[in-house]
Formats: structure tokens, C-alpha cells, sequence
């Protein structure tokens, strides 16, 4: 039940990745439509991170490719704004929430450069979407785990992309902050941007998802929630691991190279 | 006392040159360092430092003296032969990181005094200088090398300030710098070069074994003091040229005296001193914070002892009847009753205690925030009755006048506890 789309915003044609010896991702093939809020689902190790980090060209892949905006990454990698996993930075790093926030005008400012006035202001607006003005001077070691997890999306609206790809952004989070950062992400697909989230709770996935991607080592689905979540579909996903293809990864990992890699 | 004032008067002015050398020499150590601190890469400045050895003497051997060029030069491509190793073989190996360094460090620093001994048998008449390489002497450095290594200082800060804004993204977040196009491997090439430039730079002056010491110590310490970076840098800075200078005017006193573990023995001074001392996160403020709260606690529970025998239609009680509730804590117990009685809470007459006007407000404002925290634990956390009371002996001492409101308005300002007992409040607010 894989949907292609005419025109997508992101194309991933026939990804495969590998970490060192084993394949974790098989032959990925989909495209995705714009404005829409979209969900990448699947069970723990199904490679959902690595999908994301292999579309921002932080893995490289064994084979495949990735368009966006019909384009390669380096150029239109402005449009695009990305939150890594929370725990995947120290949070006991000397820095204030504003310093972490105004991260996400870099990019634009390239190299040399340093933040002035106007990539404070714009930090400062980011800050105040997801409700964190009050903690701009606070050392982000003293924040909870969804207020680490704010700030992190709002140094990925800093960016002002037209895409964003955001990984686990809704764990540790209590209720109350995931259905208000939903309500931002709502907002965002609404003005036209593109957000695609990893997420692992099927439940509010079901509430709030325009289009879900199922995940486990190879493409389950890919569509309209409506179309996608369905019984059999979800059974596919998240029923187990998939023998065949695991007992296939046990057996190029005991090999001394990849046959995947050319 | 007259050397001290002739050293720091700078009159000499080959002592200036020395001074303003360290501090240089200092800063720029400490930048480096703090940040390789903050990227918990401190293992890595120590085994540099050690592997630099091998290439001080080769350059030596080449130049058949101590031309400062021919030893930078192969102090730094040593150095970066044991960096370039030590990424390569965790690449390429599945050995962990500590142990790929300890045997790099080891290795290196091996070689280095092999090719130290065999010099040494040489004969050749500069190899005294040589020595020095090891332990660092500042006071032996002359003025033309003084000039390459503060160059090579002046460098890296300026690099340093330049790049600050990647040095901080490459230690927080690389993948992020990477996702929005910034050279993260450049970036951390061109940082691991600044390392390898800062134990070179300290060779001379410090020495190779105690070289990783300036890099991290200062950080380290700084650390205790701050939650910013630019304040971090700053103090690093500040305590790594302090440590410096003394160290050198210890080798102007005593001229045998080496430099490198002098400095060192200054910078743990202030390190033990920054944990000792450092406000929140230091020693003693944590332990007299502690001793605060015990001391409030001990007071607490007798004034509480006071209001409940007044409670029970009992206006006094005696000294003995006090001791008897807290046998172990007789002498807390006195020092408490002391303090009370200057503070005006209780009254004595010959051995039996009561409470003031003042202290039956204050015991009861204990008690009510005992009660009250009981009853939240029953009704909101569904905890027994008779589980409730040991968490409220704790938690009655910390409790803020905010919390209170807000458990009295969450509460809907109750009158019993979950015991059934009364919770006391003044005349006016009932």
C-alpha cells in the first residue's frame, strides 16, 4: 500500500543503508506531498532515525537516492530544518536556551559570521511559538525533558525551512505539551510546510497525521492515514520481526563485507 | 621577598618576555582545552602531549641543536601522527577509545625516550637543553624561541575567537552541523590541529608529562564557577595564567626547580580550591546547606513537640520531657533551645519550656504544613493514612509559603488531616 504522489516535495528512490556490515533499511521507494503533517511509524529498530538521518545526508546510503524539491541535498539544504534525537547532545553543555535557539540561524549565516540582532529576534519568535519565552536566559541544563524537547523545535523554526524532519520529538513529553507542539506541527502543514515526524505512539498518531509511512527494515506502507491505517497493515508493521529478512542481516553480518555495497 | 619583588616588578626584561610568554602560552592552552573538556576528549590532549616526545628529538637530532623550528616542527608532526592513529584505529578496529589512547600515549612516549637515551650517549654538548623538554623550564627559554611559541599562541586564540561560534556546534551537536551544511570534519580537523598546536606550544615552558594539565585542569576547575561559556573561557584562562606565572617565578627562585609541576601544583591548588569552595556546586557550601537544614529540622521538631503538648491542654513542658522525645539528639536539641530562646519563639522558667505568642504562630505554621502535605499524599496520591507521616516529617521544613497556599487552595482549605486531627490556623484566617 505504497501511495506515489505527482510533484512530492521528497523523493526517496530505492534506498538502501547499511550500518557498517549489515543493511538496515531495504529498498525504500516513496514520495511525499507538501503541506501535509506526516508520520513515519514502525517498532523499535525498524529504522526509522535512520531513514531521516540517511534524507539529511548524515548516513550515506549503500544504494538509492534522495531528491527534495525535486533537487540534491546541498542545494536546498537552507529549505530544510532537522531536530535530532534529544538524547542524542550532552544537555550539561554550558549554554542558555537563546543560545541553543539562535543554533538554528547558523545555517543561514554560513561560516564566520556571528548572530546579531536579527538572528535573536528571529530565535526570540521561535521561542515564543512553543511557549519558552520565560526560559530564554535559562541554562538548558535545568530544563525537563519536554522543555529540552521544545527547545530543540524551536531552533528547528529558526531555520524558516519549508521541510522539517524531526526525530522522536515527542519522547519524554507529557500530554499536555504533545497535543500543543501537535497543534504547532498542525499549523505549520496548514501555512504549507512540509513536517515529517518519527513517532512512536500509534494512538495520537491516528488523531493527528495527514499521511503515514510504516516502517520495518523495508517500506510497509506509505499514504493517506485513512488508506494506511489499517488492521492488517499495522500487523505487518508492528507483528514481530520479519524472519526471513533479520535471519537474511544475521548472515551478511557474519560475512567480512557487504554484497549490498557496489 | 626580594626576589619576589624584583620577578614581579618586571624590571628584568628578559622576565617580561618570560611573563607575557606564559600568559599567552596559558590562554591559549586553556581555549583549546576547554573546549576539548566540554567534548570529553580530555584523554586525547594527554596522549598528544606524551606522543610528542619522539619528534622533539628527531628534530633535534636533525638540527644538532635546540633550533626551536626543527622542534615545533617535530613536535607537531608527531603529535599529529599519534591523532591521526588513534581516529584511524577506532575506525578501523573495535578497540575502545580508552584503550587506543592509553596505548598510543604509552607507545609514543616509549619511543621518545629511547630516542632521548640514545642522545643522550651521544655526547653531543646541547643535549642538556633537551632534558628540560620533559619537565618544562620556563626560565630557560630565550628570547628568539620565545617568539615562536607566542606566535604559535596568538594563533590559536585568534583562530579560536574566529571559528567560536563552529567550536561550539562541533561540541554540542555536530549532527546538527552537519544537517545544515556546516564542514563538521574541516571544523574538527582544523580543532584537532589547535590541540596539537597547544602541547607543542607547552613543551618547552611545562613539558610534555604535564602538558595535558594546562589543557584540562583550568577548564575543569572553571567549571564549578560557571554555566557560561564565555565566562568558562574566560576563568580557564584566568586560572591557567595565573598557575603559569607562579610556576615560572618558583624556576627564577630556585633555578633547579622545573616548571611544568609547579604549575601544576598551582593549578590543583585552585581546582581543589573551586571544588571546595564554589558556590552551589562546591563542598562546603553543599555541606553547610546541608547542616542549615538539619539545624532547622532539630528547631522544627521542638517547636512542634512545644504545640502538640499544648495541644493536649499541657501549657509547659520539662527539659527532660523534650529529651525523652528525641533521646538521640540531646545536644541538637539544647543548641535548638538556645537559639529559640534568643530569638523570642520560647520562654523558660527553671526547667520547663513554653511557647511565646510568637512561637505558638511559627509551630503552628509547622504543623499545619504537616497536616496539610499528609492529607494531599492521602486524597491526591491515594497513599495510606498511616504511610503519610514520615514523608511529612521531611517535607514540613521545605515547604515555601507559595506551596502552602497552593496546597490549601488544591485542598479546599481542609480542617481535619487524615488522622482526623485538627489542622491549626491563625484566629483570622479560619
Amino acid at each position: 500500500m505504497i501511495t506515489h504522489v505527482s510533484q512530492p516535495v521528497l523523493e526517496v528512490h530505492d534506498l538502501t543503508v547499511s550500518y557498517e556490515q549489515h543493511p538496515v533499511l531495504w529498498n525504500v521507494d516513496l514520495s511525499l506531498p507538501a503541506g501535509k503533517l506526516i508520520g513515519i511509524l514502525g517498532p523499535n529498530g525498524a529504522g526509522k532515525s535512520t531513514l531521516i538521518k540517511s534524507i539529511m545526508g548524515l548516513i550515506t546510503p549503500t544504494s538509492g537516492y534522495v531528491k527534495i524539491f525535486d533537487k540534491a541535498l546541498p542545494e536546498v539544504r537552507s529549505r530544510i530544518s532537522y531536530v535530532p534525537q534529544r538524547e542524542s547532545v550532552d544537555w550539561n553543555f554550558p549554554a542558555s536556551v537563546l543560545d541553543v535557539v539562535v543554533m538554528g540561524t547558523y545555517g543561514k549565516l554560513g561560516l564566520f559570521r556571528r548572530p546579531g540582532k536579527k538572528e535573536i529576534q528571529v530565535a526570540q519568535n521561535a521561542l515564543e511559538q512553543v511557549g519558552m519565552t520565560p526560559f530564554a536566559s535559562r541554562q538548558i541544563a535545568e530544563l525537563s525533558g519536554g522543555q529540552q524537547q521544545r527547545v530543540f523545535i524551536a531552533r528547528a523554526l529558526a531555520q524558516q525551512a519549508d521541510l522539517y524532519l524531526m526525530d522522536e520529538p515527542f519522547a519524554g513529553v507529557d500530554m499536555a505539551t504533545e497535543t500543543a507542539i501537535f497543534q504547532l506541527l498542525q499549523d505549520m502543514a496548514a501555512a504549507g510546510k512540509t513536517v515529517l515526524v518519527v513517532h512512536h505512539d500509534i494512538h495520537s498518531a491516528m488523531n493527528f497525521f495527514d499521511w503515514v509511512i510504516m516502517l520495518n527494515l523495508h517500506l510497509v506502507a506509505s499514504g493517506p492515514k485513512e488508506q494506511v491505517v489499517t488492521e492488517e497493515l499495522l500487523r505487518k508493521t508492528y507483528g514481530g520481526k520479519l524472519n526471513l529478512l533479520t535471519q537474511v542481516t544475521d548472515l551478511i553480518r557474519k560475512q567480512d563485507f557487504n554484497p549490498l555495497k557496489r | 621577598m626580594e626576589d619576589f619583588i624584583y620577578f614581579f616588578t618586571f624590571q628584568d626584561p628578559s622576565i617580561t618576555w618570560v611573563v607575557l610568554g606564559i600568559t599567552l602560552l596559558g590562554i591559549g592552552s586553556a581555549y583549546v582545552g576547554t573546549f576539548s573538556f566540554l567534548d570529553k576528549k580530555a584523554l586525547l590532549g594527554d596522549a598528544i602531549s606524551h606522543a610528542v616526545l619522539p619528534g622533539i628529538c628527531l628534530g633535534f637530532a636533525l638540527a644538532g641543536e635546540k633550533d626551536p623550528r626543527y622542534i615545533v616542527t617535530g613536535a607537531f608532526l608527531s603529535g599529529a601522527l599519534a591523532t591521526f592513529l588513534s581516529s584511524w584505529l577506532k575506525k578501523n578496529t573495535k578497540l575502545s577509545e580508552d584503550s587506543i589512547i592509553a596505548s598510543i600515549l604509552s607507545i609514543f612516549f616509549g619511543i621518545g625516550i629511547v630516542f632521548l637515551t640514545v642522545l643522550q650517549k651521544s655526547g653531543n654538548p646541547e643535549i642538556a637543553g633537551l632534558n628540560s623538554f620533559i619537565f618544562g623550564n620556563a626560565i630557560g627559554i630565550a628570547e628568539a624561541d620565545l617568539l615562536v611559541y607566542g606566535g604559535l599562541s596568538l594563533t590559536i586564540i585568534l583562530v579560536l575567537s574566529l571559528f567560536l561560534k563552529e567550536f561550539r556546534l562541533m561540541v554540542f551537536d555536530p549532527n546538527f552541523g552537519q544537517a545544515i551544511g556546516f564542514p563538521i570534519q574541516g571544523i574538527r580537523f582544523v580543532f584537532n590541529v589547535l590541540m596539537i598546536l597547544a602541547v607543542v606550544i607547552g613543551i618547552q615552558a611545562i613539558g610534555v608529562v604535564l602538558m595535558a594539565a594546562l589543557l584540562i585542569t583550568p577548564a575543569a576547575a572553571a567549571r564549578f564557577w560557571t554555566n557560561r561559556l564565555s565566562t568558562l573561557l574566560f576563568l580557564a584562562g584566568l586560572f591557567s595564567v595565573i598557575s603559569g606565572i607562579m610556576g615560572t617565578y618558583i624556576s627564577f627562585v630556585l633555578p633547579k626547580m622545573p616548571t611544568g609541576p609547579w604549575v601544576v601544583v598551582f593549578l590543583s591548588l585552585i581546582a581543589l580550591l573551586s571544588f571546595l569552595v564554589a558556590p552551589k556546586s562546591g563542598l562546603l557550601p553543599r555541606m553547610l546547606s546541608r547542616r542549615r537544614y538539619v539545624k532547622q529540622m532539630h528547631r522544627d521538631h521542638l517547636m512542634k513537640a512545644l504545640y502538640k503538648a499544648k495541644e493536649a491542654q499541657q501549657e509547659q513542658m520539662s527539659l527532660e520531657e523534650i529529651h525523652a522525645l528525641y533521646p538521640f539528639h540531646r545536644s541538637n536539641i539544647l543548641a535548638s533551645l538556645q537559639q529559640l530562646l534568643r530569638q523570642g519563639f520560647v520562654a523558660q522558667q527553671d526547667q520547663s519550656i513554653s511557647l511565646t505568642a510568637k512561637g505558638v504562630s511559627d509551630a503552628m505554621r509547622i504543623v499545619r504544613l504537616h497536616r496539610l502535605w499528609e492529607l494531599y499524599l492521602n486524597e491526591f496520591l491515594h497513599i495510606a493514612p498511616d504511610h503519610v507521616h514520615e514523608s511529612a516529617e521531611q517535607m514540613e521544613h521545605l515547604l515555601t509559603p507559595e506551596l502552602e497556599a497552593m496546597l490549601e487552595q488544591r485542598l479546599n482549605y481542609p480542617t481535619l488531616d487524615p488522622h482526623q486531627v485538627t489542622i491549626p490556623r491563625e484566629a483570622h484566617d479560619r
